[in-house]
């Protein structure tokens, strides 16, 4: 044994503070023993290994004492010497460390942002309020909607009611503000609130003062007051904040700046950032044309309410049931059909509870996503970490048959792996902040201060750690327990790979089912939802060509006109555009199709009767003559909307297929009465039914009401053009402008830009999703050639010992690859078998999409197949070329 | 702590740790040297390799039964890479405590077996 080869004995041997204080001695020992006649020669030479090994079995424990005396202290030693053992090897492979760390990252980075996205919309309460945990949200319930909106009497009758169990009771509600400030205007969608809105939530202003409940909610049209939000605050007058007291113009009338919100509060909902509160009592001046103060029935509040201390929800629900019961007594008519209140936790009802389900179930499946992602990632950074630890195997196996522990050897290569996915969890949170930083930037297609409130907060942090070190012990623990269990012998010998049919190829073999099959489960569900996605876009909206129907909208009361003047102007400008050489035909429409703008109305039919529980109210859209023509929407029986349609002519009303369907199956609906919009309608059109709120809806009953009966301010131009629809967009606003300059026009655009915003969720989910599988099948074959590719490359040796042998090449190729596909087809069964359940659970997610679809259940394994069988057929054909003599002397 | 207490922590000693003490009685020593005497004086049963013996060693200057002494030159050859040892005040008492309780053990024994 020569000097060297002692002193690296010595090193692997002994802890390194013995060896630091001995090592001269102890090599100086061995030189006098091996001076002793009993321990020279060749015999002797073999009796002194003999000694030395008992010895250091004997003696292993006791240089280790003094760790177990301390045990702290010595742990935390044992820790920081694997920690540098650690990043020693994280240094000598630059590759290696390289090619586990952007993997791990890429997974890591992804669940991050994902689980950020899904923590800003639905975990954590809203940003900016005081015990989020004790605000609820009230919703009125009728039979068939279990989550009514409120009016303005009936919340100022609950704000009244339950004092003893609410500390306050606010509402709020959307409303399009245009400012005027500085000789510019700007249209957007502000806030009228509660004057008890900013303490309910428990804020405090930034700058200013909130709105004076017991002053501010008492007088209509008495307080023309406004609070910024922090953002516009910041955007529109620069942060300055000599801006309190200042006047500005809201839909034509003058208020005074009283306060800044704070930062952190953007607002009651996380999908907007609300730029402009004004008191409620201000409703008829920016929301004119109706007077909503006085009306019971007029329901478009959000109600929150904050609990008391000590007042539990269910003691709650009782005083708001009671407080229903008096309702009933004071106001029959208005309350007869209310069956209830629902309460929601603030926490629980995310974008809004109507849509929660929808939304778990998507965020579920984006999850579960990136889930198998991190996993797949996973499962490449443990065949890393395996190959490795084969090439470590001598090193493992000496420690092992000196005495290190088996436990102790586990604990230091987990460190390393730990040590790896730490580092990975630091650049997936770096890569996470750039996703999450593009998300929140997002903007929907419509005019307002749209965005969500995406960010990074501790939660997403703690997951991210939890993460990282989940994938860690989960990569890590695999190959370090295979690492341990080497036999001796075939680790000393040093190639305990060449047998082939070990137990280290089989954890190898089950990487490889394992990887195809996850990467078959994650690229068939993101194939699924994609083809959903691309079977709603195929789906009949009902309407006509939606890239030459443009739309463009007014509001003449908010620039202060009243109902003569509004219609003056609205005549003028339809009038106007409908005599433009590029429209075919143009109508005025309060709503069109798949917007977030929906309505609906209370309906009454004689002779039919409501079950209990269903739904008596139904969307309703008020338009003029040329609407449904301009739309293109079929025209099944009778006729259209005229002029003469107007109050002094009997009431009409037109109906969707559905609708008439729904209330005189199997007759026809002309003539037939509804009772709605304060008078008996009778049916004068049935038309077709087409998609009312998304493309996915099942369909919905849909009514129409004449304009010229029910005057509406808030109007769109519909017009369907024969030339270019930008020409005709730009033509539209010049009319309005050479009306009234000051007029503002929003929503400007096509109404397949319009669509857009339907198809938003899909088209987001579509491109994540799209995302997602693109890495996926990367990971995925990067993964698959690799596990696949170094199980061949181990059996180098022993394909060169059969071509020496006289074994035919190509014959040898082919075994290989059978052997490999086995192992890929396995993996593809698996995958498979899991790809069907999944699609199963996500069975109600999916539209005009098979859960089984042909498309993604056979393209998805072909293309694993063949990945797998590139990755097999490479290293197989290189390693059958391999010059025999070169093969053999490789170990 | 007092000699006595500390005492009454070590003891009784193990064989190895008797035999060094017992090995250092007389001079200082380097730890082959050690080793040696502890198999000479034993008889041949106690052959301490070089894990056992620094082990020994270095648990026992830790105790503060024996200590690092100068190197006596004797040796030159390889006097620079030699530590040597000898028995400390603690050691010493340990040692003579140990052997009158061995002593006293023998006698015991001696008696019961007639």
């Amino acid at each position: 044994m020569k000097r060297r080869d002692r002193r690296d004995l010595l090193r692997t041997l002994y802890p390194e503070d013995f060896r630091a204080r001995y090592e001269a001695d102890l090599l100086q020992v061995f030189d006098d023993r091996r001076g002793e006649p009993r321990f020279s020669g060749p015999l002797g030479g073999a009796r002194l290994l003999a000694f030395l090994f008992r010895d250091f079995v004997v003696s292993m424990p006791m240089a280790h004492r003094r760790r177990r005396n301390d045990r702290v202290g010595m742990t935390m030693s044992d820790f920081l010497h694997d920690l540098r053992y650690s990043f020693r090897m994280l240094v000598k492979n630059p590759a290696f460390t390289a090619a586990a760390i952007i993997t791990l990252a890429l997974g890591i980075g992804l669940n991050a942002a994902t689980f950020s996205a899904v923590n800003g919309i639905l975990l954590r309460p809203l940003p900016g309020a005081a015990n989020p945990d004790r605000l609820l949200q009230l919703y009125r319930k009728w039979p068939g909607m279990d989550y009514g909106s409120n009016s303005i009497p009936h919340f100022q009758d609950l704000r009244d009611r339950t004092g003893d169990v609410f500390e306050n009771v606010a509402a709020w509600y959307f409303q399009p503000m245009s400012l005027a400030s500085d000789g510019t205007s700007e249209r957007t969608m502000g806030l009228l609130v509660s004057a008890n809105f900013f303490q309910t939530y428990g804020v405090n202003p930034a700058l200013g003062r909130t709105f004076i409940p017991g002053e501010e909610d008492r007088s209509p049209g008495a307080h023309p007051v406004v609070i910024l939000g922090y953002g516009f605050w910041q955007a529109r007058f620069g942060g300055d904040p000599r801006v309190i007291g200042r006047t500005v113009t809201l839909n034509g009338h003058t208020f005074e700046v009283v306060g800044v919100a704070p930062e952190d509060f953007a607002g009651p909902v996380t999908f907007a950032s609300i730029p402009l509160y004004v008191p409620l009592m201000m409703q008829m001046q920016v929301d004119p044309g109706f007077n909503r103060i006085e009306a019971r029935g007029n329901n478009m509040m959000n109600v929150v309410a904050r609990l008391r201390e000590g007042v539990t929800e269910t003691r709650a629900g009782q005083q708001l049931d009671a407080v229903l019961l008096q309702l009933r007594e004071e106001f029959p008519d208005a309350y007869d059909d209310q069956v209830g209140t629902t309460v929601v936790p603030q926490m629980e009802a995310g974008l809004h509870p109507e849509i929660r389900t929808a939304q778990v179930g998507m965020s579920s499946v984006m999850m579960a996503v990136v889930s198998l992602l991190l996993l797949i990632a996973c499962v490449n950074v443990a065949n890393l970490f395996l190959a490795r630890a084969r090439e470590r195997q001598r090193e493992m196996g000496i420690r092992l048959s000196l005495g290190a522990g088996r436990a102790r050897i586990v604990r230091q290569l987990l460190t390393e792996s730990l040590v790896f996915s730490v580092i990975a969890g630091g650049a997936g949170l770096g890569l996470a902040s750039v996703a999450v930083g593009f998300l929140s930037n997002i903007r929907p297609p419509i005019d307002g201060p749209w965005s969500f409130s995406v960010d990074m907060d501790y939660r997403v942090l703690a997951f991210t750690i939890l993460i990282s070190v989940g994938a860690g012990v989960l990569f890590g623990l695999v190959p370090a327990l295979q690492a341990t269990r080497s036999d001796l012998a075939t680790a000393v010998k040093g190639h305990g790979g060449g047998k082939g049919k070990g137990s280290r190829s089989r954890t190898s073999s089950a990487l490889v089912v394992l990887q195809v099959a996850l990467s078959l489960l994650l690229l068939i569900s993101s194939g699924l939802f994609l083809r959903s996605l691309q079977g709603a876009t195929r789906i009949d909206p009902g309407f006509d060509d939606p890239a030459n129907l443009v739309l463009a909208s007014i509001d003449p009361a908010l620039q202060g006109y009243d109902e003569a003047r509004s219609r003056a102007f609205q005549d003028r400008l339809l009038e106007e555009v409908q005599a433009l050489p590029e429209v075919r035909s143009a109508g005025l429409g309060s709503w069109v199709p798949l917007g977030l703008d929906n309505s609906d109305r209370g309906v009454g039919v004689p002779g039919y009767d409501f079950a209990e529980g269903e739904r008596q109210s139904f969307h309703y859209a008020v338009v003029t003559e040329g609407y449904i023509e301009a739309m293109g929407v079929q025209l099944l029986e009778g006729r259209t909307f005229t002029r003469q349609d107007d109050a002094n002519g009997p009431p009409v009303i037109i109906v969707n297929k559905r609708f008439a369907d729904h209330f005189w199956p199997g007759e026809s609906a002309l003539g037939k009465v509804v009772e709605t919009a304060g008078a008996e309608r009778v049916v004068i059109g049935v038309v077709e039914t087409g998609k009312v709120q998304s493309l996915g809806e099942a369909p919905r009953e849909l009514m129409y009401l004449p304009q010229r009966d029910r005057f509406t301010s808030a109007m769109r131009v519909v017009a369907r053009t024969s030339g270019d629809p930008q020409v005709v967009l730009r033509r539209i606003q010049d009319l309005v402008r050479e009306a009234d300059p000051e007029m503002p026009v929003s929503d400007v655009r096509t109404m397949e830009d319009h669509m857009g915003v339907a198809l938003l969720p899909a088209r987001l989910g579509g491109s994540v999703l799209g995302l997602f599988g693109v890495l996926g099948l990367l990971l995925a074959a990067v993964g698959i050639y690799g596990v696949m590719a170094y199980s061949v490359a181990q059996r180098t040796r022993e394909l060169g010992i059969r071509v020496a042998l006289g074994s035919d090449r190509r014959q040898m190729v082919r075994l290989v690859l059978g052997e490999g596909m086995r192992l890929a087809l396995f993996g593809v069964l698996l995958g498979l078998a899991g790809a069907a359940g999944a699609a199963q659970l996500v069975k109600g997610l999916l539209y005009n999409v098979n859960p089984l679809d042909p498309v993604a259940f056979s393209l998805v394994p072909l293309t694993l197949v063949g990945v797998a069988a590139l990755a097999v057929y490479i290293p197989a054909r290189r390693a059958a070329g391999v010059d025999p003599m070169r093969a053999l002397k490789s170990e | 702590m007092s000699p006595e207490t500390e005492l009454a922590r070590i003891l009784p000693l193990s064989p190895t740790v008797f035999h060094v003490l017992a090995a250092l009685a007389r001079e200082p020593r380097h730890g082959y040297g050690v080793a040696r005497e502890v198999e000479e004086l034993s008889d041949g049963n106690i052959v301490m390799g070089p894990g056992t013996l620094y082990g020994s060693l270095q648990r026992m200057t830790d105790a503060g039964l024996i200590e690092e002494a100068d190197n006596p030159g004797e040796d030159a050859l390889h006097a620079e890479r030699r530590r040597y040892y000898r028995i400390t005040g603690l050691g010493r008492s340990a040692l003579r405590a140990e052997s009158q309780r061995l002593a006293r053990v023998l006698a015991m024994v001696q008696e019961r077996m007639g």
